[in-house]
This record gives C-alpha cells, structure tokens and sequence, in this order.
C-alpha cells in the first residue's frame, strides 16, 4: 500500500522546488523508519532514539528559526514538515514541535546572545532535547495563575513547584520554565543536571504513547542567575511558543487525517461484504466524500496561514482558527475512519485509532477546543468568555 | 577527477501508466521520479567523489520537468548540473549522441548510469555511450570503486559475480547497489536551490537530430488476465505448472 | 539476409540462438550466424535457414568485455548487412548495444514478437504496458528467449574461421560464488508464502526446498509471525512488506483481508488451500484445493523436470 496524500485540489503545486524537496525527504523517511516501527513503539510506550538522531541529521528542527546553526526555513515548510512527521505519528510530531517552537523558539527570540549561541546550535541537531514547562496539575487553560515560584537569592534562583503534561521531559537536557518571580512569568532555562530538579515519565497514557510526556518537578532548584530569559516578561513569553507550535500543529493534524483517509479508502475498496466492496455502498462513499472535503478546507485553510505566517501578515486568532478546525475534524475523520474499517479499525495492524487516541490530545493540547472557540469569539465580539470575571 | 553520472526522469514506479487513444498518456502521470537503478548509480557516485575527491556531474536529457532532478541530485551532493533539453521521442542513435557529446564537453574519467530506464527497459545507454566516447563498459554492477589508478567493480554474471578491475576511462552500468540513494538534509536542499543548471540543446552540443527510422506505432495496455482458475487435488500441480510456464511465462 | 549474433551456455550453443533463426524466418529471411570464440559454431550450422556460420576466435574472448568483441567480430558482419539479432540476455544486451553504436544505428531491446516492416512488440514500464514499433532501417534487434519457436536442426552450413582479437578492458580479479542467503521478499521475483495451515514453524522447510527450486524467497503470514515467532522480516500483509513479485504462491494462506493488502497487486497468485472456501481463492489465477502435505512434493517434483 504505497502512500499517496489526499491532495484534491493540488495545493502542494503552490510549494516552492525548497518546500517541495523537504516534503519528500520527511515523508521518505517516515515511510522506510517510521511507519515499520511506530506500532511496536506505541505498544512500549517508548519514543525511539534513532528518530531524534534522523530529525537532527535532516535538519528539521526548529524549522522556521534563522541563524544560531538553525535551518532558516519558510513557515510554510515548518508546517509540511509537520504534516509529513504527523502522518507518521502525532507524538513523534510533538517532538519536533516543543523542540522548535516550545524550546528552541523561546531562547531564539527572548533568549541573550550568549544563551543563543549557548543552546540553540546543540539543539538544532538534535544533540539537547528540549521542553517547555508552562502547565501546572491545577494550571492548565488558566496559565496566568500558576504557582510554580522563583526566588532571587542574590547569586542564584530558586525555584519550586511542579509541571505536568510536559513533552519531552524526562529525555530533556533543556527545559525552558516559566515561573512567576516577585508576581511577575518569566522564562528561565533550567538543565537536566541542576540541584533540585527532577523529570520523571508520566506513565498510563492510552493517546501520545509514543511520545515520552513528563512532571517537571522543582524542589528548591537552583539555577545560576544568568539563565533567565532577559526580554519576557508576563504571558507574552509563552503565547508566542504556543502560537508557533500551534501553527505547526494545523498542518500536522491534516497528516493524520490524510493517514486515516489513505487507509480508510484502501480498506474500502478491498473490503468485500454482500458480493461488493464496501466502497460502492452509499452510506460509506458519503464518509469518504465527507472526509475529502474537510481535508481540502483544512489545507487551504493552512497554506495560506502558511502564507500569512511568512508575509509577517498575522494575528494569533488566525492562528486558533486553524488549530481548532483542523484538529476538529482530523479527529473525526479518524473517528469516522475507524467506522468503516469495522472491527479491524480496533487493531494495530491499521494506525486508525492511534491516531484517534493521539488527536484526544492533539485536540486538548496548544490550547483546547473550547479556547480557541473562545478566543475567536472575544476577537469577533471584543468580550471576553473565559472566565466569570470582566 | 570527473565523475559523470547519467539520470533519467521516469513516471514513478508505483504511479499508474494509463494508455489513452495508443499512446502513454503522459499528462496523467502523477508523479515524475529518478529511475531506480540511476539511484543506485547516483549513489556509488557521490561515495567516489568522497573517496577521490573528484568532481561530480549529473547529467540528464529530457524535456523541462527534468530540472527538478537534477536539483534533487544537486541536494545530495551533485557539483554540476547539465541538462541536454529535448521534448519528444529519441531513438537509441539519438540520445546516445546527445549524451556522449554532453559528456566530452566536460570530459569523463568515469560516467555511471543505471543498468536500463525505468520506462524504456531497454538498458543501451550505457554500453552504447562507452563505444562512443572510446571507454570501456560494465554492465550489472552493484559497487564500484577507485583504487591506484583503476576502477574495480563487482559485476553479476549467471553464476554469481566477480570482480572486475577497468582503466580509464570506464563506463558502468548499475544493477541493485550495496547502498540505497543516501536522503538529503535541509541543508544540502537549501544549497541545491542555488546551483545553476546547465542547459544545452542539440545545436550547442553540435547534434543534429534528424527524423529517426524508428517509429512509434502504438503503446497499449497488457491483455487482460484471464480470470482465476480453480483445480481440485494435488493431481492438477503438473497442470497448473505447465500453465505457469507457458500461459503466464512466470517461470 | 541478417546476421545473429550466436549465444552460449558455457561449452555449446543456447537455444536461444536456434529461436534468434526462428524469428528470423518469421521475417522471411536467412541468416548468416556469428559465434565468439567459436563456440556452439557446429551446432549453429544445423540450423536451418542459416546460409553460413562465422567462428571468431582470439584472445579477447576470455572474459566478457563488450567493447572488445564488438571489435573482435564487426569484420565479420558482412557489408549491406541491415539487420543484426542477439539474445536478450545480460550479455547479450550489453553487446548488442555496443555493436549498434559502433555501426550507427539504432537498436531495439528485448522484442517478444516480430513481423515484416520490421514491426516489433515489446514491453515497457516494467510489463504496465507494450509497446508496437516500426523500424524501416538498418537496426539491432534484441528478441527476449521463449518469444519464438527454435528452428529445426536440417542444416549443414558452411562455417569460417577467423582470428580477431582486439584490446581487452575488463580484467576479472576474483570470481565469487552466488550469495546462498535467500532472497529477501521485498526484492523477489517469485515468492512462496506459508500460513496456519502450514501447522507448524518446522514444516516451512518444505516451502523453503520449493524456494530453493525457485530461486524463491519465502514470505509468511502475519498470524505464524505471531504466533510461531518466525521473523518478521518474511511478514507479507498489512503490518508486513507489500511484495510485487511476478509469482506469489500461497500455502496455507485463508486470504484474510490484512495478508491481502501485502501481495494482491503480484503478478500472479497461486493458492494452495485444503479449504475449497477459503478467501485466497477469489484473488489466486490458480486456486489448487489440497493439503500441503500432498501438494508440495508433487509440485518440488513438477518443478525439478522443468530445469
């Protein structure tokens, strides 16, 4: 079954000789090491090593950051980068999203010279992995209230509190956290090795499994003073990673969804049932067409944030826009895959409902449905639904 | 050193070949890609010009769709790029005359190319090209190296292979190679946009091609296979072996 | 009048030779036949329609080196000779091409049927489609084996000798054996599978003696992967390799839906099943209904008489 991606009104005819050629080198590889091994992976539970060597080796990550050793690429190759990696697997897609948006991006743009030249070379090739610690256990969709606290101590910060839901973590060299120091988020790169400080595996999960997802635990931490980020502060810092990997996460879900319609149609046309192949059947050709025609709106919809994102022409509402649609529908394309491919949907012989189970995630990560509803709905209204408050 | 490798763009392998009125239709193919045993070649040439450090020249002829090859292989490591444009049919006299003279223009220790086309299957290019250019030829390669002065390759022959050792200048012609065509990284894609193609054309490189005496007739698509056949007990094996060898010519 | 290049298998001539004057005579003319080194030059006098047999001996024709004995025998094609066959093998391919090149026309690989013009029917894109070419001039024609009937042995042609060497290129260092690993299922031709039916891991020997036969490779369904730990380098099927072979011979295979996905687009599918009913029998060109136990040794014997 050799892959063809849903591309119906041939939108990746707009990419560049450049976009083009790293889409071919990212789908090649996630077909010949990728896709013979992600089941076994999601049945451990582990995200293989050798995947973090390639994507450094490649040269992905970070994608759209320039200088600093990074690639220096269009937006609009970050984003096929992430369909083709999210074709392969959303948790391997995680990987290189909080290793370029929510990692690498932050010390790019908010980070000292020094810090710069420090890390980002090492983590564009894959060398350091990092993360991104924003979440808290009772600080999710509310970030601005999170505890995690850092204290001056005159030659050093300490810090104290916990993270969750944090990918990368435990494989981590880099995080890069934010905690409130005198009331104030600001972002501070904490290493795998400082006192104080400990990333164990949040095990038990039924979605991303092979991705390694974390607590970020700070036990009176110290880190040397020169390790804040200088030019954040408030959730200004963390918006602007979120709004990255979101944008790398609207073309990442319509991967999935071309996954789960490429399997959904072959299962289709071999399917016999009634003397006739599922695929003449009426009810299951209005799925198909269904699917086909949310993939479309979902690319067009992304190429030309793509677009927006390299002409410097957006807002973060643009961004939310696709997000939540395209994550939106890619689950229920997997939903609606896994229907028609009956009871063998339920096995790893077919990616169907890892890829189900993954976009649970997708979709509640980089900001919930719900809140990226909600900020469409302040930006169309100028009133803000979030929360009781004005 | 000059390492000249030899590239052909042909419908990828997996794409469908649809016939429409006797004739390919060619708008209908969806995807254009380097023919396969050209990959192999591509790839013993960039590990010569690591070993040499020669130079490498990818060379194709074809019409325009082919510059994008050309870039792919400028991306994993191709130092010059020559593309002979022609758009329409070449017989076998034609687009050895062309290639042979693209290659004398650079001049050629060594020209690697794949042991027949993708589409064409006919594998004359090579053999053809090396009694052109005066070189000598080796067919159904899988590894070729430089060694002192000479290229030793390991050739398949019917009772297995032998290694052969060839002056220069040489030409082979590559069956399945030991390694696969190596991925490029960004960074070679990035440095591939910016190498400048070489675009020549009969009259530059002093061809004149004349109407060919080999004429294409019509392509069809292969009869349709007679539907399965059934047979009860272990009696009907001499039958269907026999059908295997003369109706379906599969062994 | 055309000339054949003549084709050996070692010591005497292949019959692919006595099909080359075959073909000839299907576009109603003689041939003169040209043997390097000499060899099978006896037995291509017998041919019939052969009007004359030129031996070429000398010292090139040690080791195979097309340009060299391209040299070696070009004298011997006779002037206002148009039309040259050779064999569609690996050799003979390679030399063809060099002959073309060196008499400046055109050549035309691996024909399977021929008529007056010349019209030639060949294959391309790997078999995806064929192709039907008029060639009105001089022109080397390659004719794949099998593709004509051998002309009859009622002959006896006059054969010439002559000395023609000419510069070697190609020195062979080393001979080397034939790799004796099995293919692998992802690069072979012909492909002969087991499933559950096949009962137990140890019995796989019997398919792996028929792959032997075959210059096979041995393929394995999803479930003996599983559950009898083969390796799952041989799986075909969904999670497995998707094979292409020309030749997929399923034992003991049902044809579940999953095994399908990995092999339904081979060339074609042999299935031998006890079970009339199973699946496989609506995908195979030749469905056997017996056991394994009864059909294999039938078939390793059936094959043996073929080689």
């Amino acid at each position: 079954m050799n892959y063809e991606a849903l591309d119906f009104y041939e939108v990746d005819s707009l990419l560049t000789d450049e976009e083009r050629m790293v889409r071919d080198m990212v789908r090649d590889w996630v077909d010949e090491e990728v896709i013979p091994n992600i089941e076994n992976a999601c049945r451990e539970g582990i995200f293989p090593d050798e995947w973090r060597v390639a994507l450094g080796e490649m040269g992905v990550l970070g994608a759209p950051l320039k200088g600093y050793g990074c690639p220096g690429l269009s937006y609009t190759a970050y984003g096929v980068i992430c369909r083709e990696l999210e074709r392969g697997d959303s948790g391997l897609r995680s990987f290189a999203s909080v290793q370029g948006s929510l990692a690498m991006y932050p010390i790019w743009d908010f980070g000292s010279e020094a810090q710069k030249n420090y890390y980002l070379p090492k983590m564009a090739t894959g060398e350091w992995v990092g993360c991104f610690g924003l979440t808290e256990p009772d600080y999710g969709s509310n970030p601005g209230d999170m505890i995690t606290k850092a204290v001056d101590k005159g030659d050093h910060y300490l810090l104290n509190g916990a993270k969750m839901w944090i990918t990368n973590g435990t494989i981590a060299e880099v995080a890069v956290v934010w905690a409130k120091l005198d009331g104030v988020i600001r972002g501070f790169i904490v290493e795998k090795n400082d006192p104080g400080f400990t990333a164990p595996e949040m095990k038990g999960k039924h979605s991303l499994k092979a991705s390694v997802t974390s607590e970020l635990v700070f036990q009176d931490c110290k880190i040397p003073k020169d390790r804040i980020l200088p030019d954040v502060k408030g959730l200004r810092g963390p918006f602007s990673c979120l709004n990255n990997a979101r944008y790398g996460i609207s073309w990442g879900a319509i991967g999935s969804a071309q996954a789960c319609f490429h399997s959904a149609k072959d299962y289709a046309m071999s399917r016999i049932q009634f003397d006739h192949p599922i695929a003449s059947y009426q009810l299951v050709q209005n799925k198909l067409s269904w699917m086909l025609r949310e993939i479309t709106k979902a690319q067009l919809l992304a190429y030309h944030l793509g677009e927006k994102k390299d002409n410097g022409n957006w807002i973060p509402e643009h961004v939310s826009l696709a997000k939540m649609n395209n994550v939106d529908i890619a689950l229920e394309i997997a939903r609606v895959a896994r229907d028609i491919h009956g009871a063998n949907g339920i096995l790893d012989e077919y990616p169907i409902m890892r890829h189900m189970a993954n976009l649970e995630s997708v979709k509640t990560y980089e900001g919930t449905h719900d809140i990226h509803n909600l900020i469409i709905g302040r930006h169309i209204t100028g009133i803000q639904a979030f929360t009781r408050e004005a | 050193m000059n390492i000249v490798v030899l590239l052909k763009q042909v419908p990828d392998t997996t794409a469908k070949i649809s016939v429409v009125s006797g004739r390919i239709n060619e708008d209908s193919v969806s995807k254009w890609s380097m023919s396969p045993y050209d990959e192999y070649a591509l790839e013993s040439a960039l590990q010569l010009k690591e070993s040499t450090n020669g130079s490498l020249i990818a060379i194709t002829c074809g019409p325009d769709r082919c510059a994008k090859m050309l870039t792919d292989a400028a991306a994993v490591g191709a130092d010059n790029l020559i593309h002979v444009v022609h758009e329409g049919y070449l017989d076998s006299m034609q687009i050895q005359s062309l290639l042979s003279s693209a290659i004398n223009k650079v001049g050629a220790d060594v020209v690697l190319c794949g042991k027949q086309a993708a589409d064409t299957n006919s594998g004359s290019t090579g053999p053809g090209i090396a009694e052109l250019i005066g070189a000598g030829c080796a067919t159904h390669v899988s590894e070729v190296k430089y060694e002192n002065g000479n290229f030793s390759a390991i050739r398949l022959n019917s009772s297995g292979s032998e290694k052969i050792s060839m002056s220069v200048p040489c030409v082979f012609a590559f069956d399945k190679g030991l390694s696969e065509l190596r991925r490029p990284n960004v960074r070679g894609i990035m440095m591939a946009k910016k190498k400048d193609i070489t675009k020549l054309d009969a009259g530059e490189l002093g061809v004149t091609v004349s109407e060919s005496e080999v004429k294409l007739i019509s392509h069809a698509s292969p009869p349709e296979k007679a539907p399965g056949q059934k047979f009860e007990g272990a009696s009907s094996i001499p039958t269907v072996v026999t059908k295997l060898r003369d109706e379906a010519n599969v062994i | 009048m055309l000339t054949i290049i003549a084709e050996n298998t070692g010591n005497s001539l292949h019959i692919i030779t006595s099909q080359l004057a075959g073909a000839a005579t299907t576009l109603g003319m003689k041939s003169q036949i040209i043997c390097p080194n000499g060899i099978g030059a006896d037995e291509a006098a017998m041919i019939t329609g052969v009007t004359k047999v030129t031996s070429v001996l000398g010292d090139c024709f040690g080791v195979f080196d097309s340009t060299a004995w391209a040299d070696a025998i070009s004298s011997s094609i006779e002037e206002g000779v148009g039309i040259i066959l050779a064999s569609a093998t690996p050799q003979g391919r390679e030399l063809a091409a060099v002959i073309a090149a060196k008499r400046n026309i055109p050549i035309v690989q691996d024909a399977v049927a021929l008529s007056p013009g010349i019209e030639v029917t060949r294959s391309i894109y790997s078999g995806k489609a064929v192709e039907k070419i008029l060639v009105s001039g001089d022109c080397v024609i390659t004719i794949r084996p099998n593709s004509f009937e051998a002309a009859i042995n009622d002959n006896a042609a006059p054969i010439n000798t002559v000395n023609n060497s000419s510069d070697v290129r190609v020195a062979v260092q080393e001979a080397m054996a034939k790799a004796s690993e099995r293919l692998d299922v992802s690069e072979a031709d012909i492909i002969i599978s087991g499933g559950r039916g096949m009962g137990s891991k140890d019995n796989f020997s019997y398919l792996e003696e028929i792959a032997d036969a075959l210059g096979a490779a041995v393929g394995a369904s999803r479930a003996v992967v599983d559950e009898w730990g083969m390796p799952h380098t041989i799986q075909v099927g969904q999670t497995g390799k998707t094979v292409t072979p020309s030749l997929y011979i399923a034992v003991g295979i049902s044809g579940a839906i999953q095994h399908l996905a990995g092999m339904r687009s081979s060339k074609y599918i042999v299935a031998i099943n006890k079970d009339p009913d199973a699946p496989i029998f609506n995908v195979a060109d030749y469905g056997i209904v017996a056991s394994w136990e009864d059909a294999l040794p039938v078939l390793k014997e059936e094959l043996g008489k073929l080689s």
